[in-house]
């Protein structure tokens, strides 16, 4: 009983910070119909940036996360106006090929500027435990999936609850409506990517400290973030929190009870189970945006 | 992580973008500019190589490539190779073992190269050793020590390394059975990544120490790509071995000493392969952390061997660090080379082979010697961490610490 319920705190926890990483290439897919395959790379653009001024500051990398977010912002403002606003308009199926493309010159421009070597940030707490009788609460985890589930939390009233959240929203829905009612498509789209980048920047901030990344790492992240978003519905929020979680407990549980080995396969499986079984994902976000589109 | 006898390159998809193209640049350039001297009877002795320089794994090849050029150019220094000056033909392989084969087949058949060197991997060399053998070129490689490659029983092929896989327990597992019955561990984790050299080296483990009772309580293989450890690790506390053999490659072996931190387990004993050897490991466990832990060393810039200090120090006088096992390997494949091209006064390929299976060769990783196939007939190092400091505990001729701890002090947070 012991080690199902451990098994179960670690995959929930690691579920939480999986959804932070995700949460931005599903509000750029939700709203913009955009498969951005430089996730991967802003990732770990954000758990440099962390781990960077957690070496000279030495102060919390997870806080630190808030000034990695800034930065990815402007990243993902530049991304956008330089590379994906200017594909689009020449053929939107190609900013797959354009997202691509852009991973793999960050990696190398991360590579030249930070080093080849692994790197990860280690606060005091990095490697240490709460201890509830004989189960451990990692610390890490902890601190991670609960600035997930504020940023998360911070997003989503942010789309709710502002005008430019509605004006996301309405772009998202129908951009030719929203024109009609006077909102600047363009510049909604920028703040979008941008937004969905920064988002990531919590993200990066806290795999900085839960796991050595080097600048090529983002290739064993993509998988993790498509089969989140796949299985909680492409472009929905709470659905990348549920298939997070499902991913963290699906991987921990494999990993325990049935073979070690098996463990990195569990998001294709999952993608291919998902598919087959339930397509537009758990929040059926395929049924909401064909209603919107009608 | 550096490719040793036990290890592979790690394949960094991508990485060479940056790092990998300007030195593709160099070596296009070195191997053009060398060309109009390739096959000379006279003049300059051209030794061709096809090394991973991009691709995959270029950051790591990068040391390797290091060493070569230091034992050229002291080799070039001390008046050459039979009175004559050495010129290395460099190509980059791309670490893509279509692209190896075609430049040792271009270094010979084209270029006509007067000597070979060899690449980097068993990933490599498997297939480039063919290359070299059906051409009856002697081909001495500075890694590359799956079983596999040594199989086919190569007449032309030398290993520049101590021992190659097969022998990475020997040294701990010798300890191990001197220890009284009382002191040994009774139980075992085995835990590896999935991998030729570290699964076949974790099996070696297994398989020895239960000759000597010790019984095995888990056994997994992960993934290569597996970056969460933590249910590993609750997995392994639940069974509460003494002992804890990881076959790990790199920075897994850091991520489950993280995860035994986070879930409150300190094995009495713990051997790692690979991870603890490279240079970052005791920065990412934290220095105090590493106090105990073993692993299996085929060079160590420390140890007494002759040469090797003339070696540590020459080379961090030129690259201005400390030079990792790819560089020595490299280096040793060098001298190998050289002191059978000298001793057999020409350059005549079999009577070079002939002249390696019949003689020791001195060299900055001890004495090398080979059996039919070309494996090594030495043994690895036995390394612990003990006071901040990567030591050599066995054997006894190169320790560099009279004692090995068995008792592992708990993590420190």
């Amino acid at each position: 009983m012991t080690l199902l319920l451990q098994t179960l705190i670690f995959g929930c926890l690691i579920g939480g910070v999986y959804a932070l990483m995700s949460s931005g290439f599903t509000l750029i897919f939700g709203v913009m119909d955009v498969i951005n395959l430089a996730q991967g790379c802003l990732l770990i653009t954000g758990a440099y940036l962390s781990w960077w001024m957690w070496q000279r500051t030495g102060l919390d990398p997870l806080l630190l996360g808030v000034l990695s977010s800034a930065a990815l912002y402007g990243i993902g403002w530049l991304l956008y106006k330089g590379v994906v606003a200017r594909v689009q308009r020449v053929d939107p199926g190609l900013t797959l090929v354009a997202t691509f493309a852009v991973a793999v010159a960050g990696e190398g421009v991360i590579a030249l500027v930070f080093g080849t070597s692994d790197r990860s940030a280690t606060p005091s707490y990095f490697n240490t435990s709460f201890h509830l009788g004989s189960l451990s609460v990692p610390k890490a985890q902890l601190y991670a999936c609960i600035g997930a589930l504020v940023v998360l939390g911070g997003l989503y009233a942010l789309l709710r609850g502002t005008f430019l959240g509605r004006a996301i929203r309405a772009c998202a829905s129908s951009r030719g409506g929203a024109e009609l009612v006077g909102i600047d498509v363009e510049r909604a789209m920028a703040q979008m990517f941008a937004l969905g980048a920064a988002t990531t920047g919590f993200g990066g901030a806290a795999l900085s400290v839960l796991y050595q990344f080097l600048p090529d790492s983002q290739d064993i992240w993509i998988g993790r973030v498509l089969c989140v978003v796949v299985l909680g519905g492409l472009g929905s929020l709470p659905g990348a929190l549920a298939g997070a979680v499902v991913l963290g407990l699906g991987e921990a549980l494999t990993s325990t009870y049935w073979d070690v080995r098996w463990t990195t396969a569990v998001p294709y499986m999952l993608i291919l189970a998902i598919l087959l079984l339930r397509p537009q994902g758990l929040f059926g976000i395929t049924l909401r945006r064909e209603g919107a589109r009608a | 992580m550096r490719p040793t006898a036990h290890a592979p390159l790690r394949r960094r998809p991508r990485l060479a973008l940056c790092l990998g193209v300007p030195l593709l640049l160099a070596a296009a350039g070195c191997g053009a500019s060398s060309t109009s001297h390739a096959g000379s009877g006279s003049g300059t002795i051209t030794i061709g190589m096809s090394l991973p320089l991009s691709g995959a794994v270029a950051d790591n090849s990068k040391s390797g490539y290091q060493g070569y050029q230091l034992w050229a150019d002291q080799l070039n220094a001390h008046g050459g190779l039979l009175g004559r000056k050495v010129k290395l033909v460099v190509l980059d392989d791309g670490f893509t073992q279509s692209t190896a084969i075609s430049d040792y087949n271009k270094l010979i058949g084209q270029q006509h190269v007067d000597l070979l060197l060899g690449t980097f991997s068993s990933f490599l060399n498997l297939p480039v050793a063919e290359v070299a053998e059906r051409n009856k070129y002697v081909y001495i490689e500075p890694s590359g020590g799956a079983d596999s490659i040594f199989a086919r029983n190569f007449n032309y092929l030398f290993f520049a390394q101590p021992a190659t896989t097969q022998n990475l327990p020997d040294q701990f597992v010798a300890q191990i059975a001197a220890l009284p019955a009382a002191q040994r561990p009774r139980t075992a984790a085995f835990v590896t990544q999935d991998d030729p050299n570290t699964s076949e080296a974790t099996k070696l483990f297994k398989d020895q120490l239960a000759k000597l009772g010790v019984k095995s309580v888990y056994d997994s293989t992960y993934a290569p790509d597996t970056s969460n450890f933590d249910a590993i690790a609750n997995a392994i506390k639940q069974a509460a071995p003494d002992l804890v053999v990881q076959g790990a490659l790199a920075e897994d072996g850091v991520s489950l000493i993280r995860s035994f931190q986070k879930v409150g387990f300190t094995p009495k004993t713990l051997f790692q392969t690979n991870s603890p050897s490279d240079t970052s490991y005791p920065d990412a466990v934290g220095t105090r952390n590493t106090e105990g832990v073993l692993t299996a060393l085929a060079y160590s810039p420390d140890a007494p061997t002759p040469g090797n200090g003339a070696f540590v120090s020459a080379y961090k006088a030129k690259y201005s660090t400390v030079p990792s096992d790819d560089a020595a390997n490299s280096y040793t494949a060098g001298q190998v080379l050289a002191a059978a091209v000298t001793a057999v006064g020409r350059l005549d390929q079999s009577a070079i082979a002939d002249w390696l299976h019949k003689n020791t060769v001195s060299t900055i990783v001890g004495p090398l010697s080979w059996d039919a196939a070309g494996k090594p007939k030495g043994s690895l190092l036995l390394a612990q961490w003990q006071n901040g400091k990567l030591q050599i505990v066995a054997p006894a001729a190169e320790a560099t610490s009279k004692q090995i701890e068995w008792a592992k002090p708990g993590w420190s947070q």
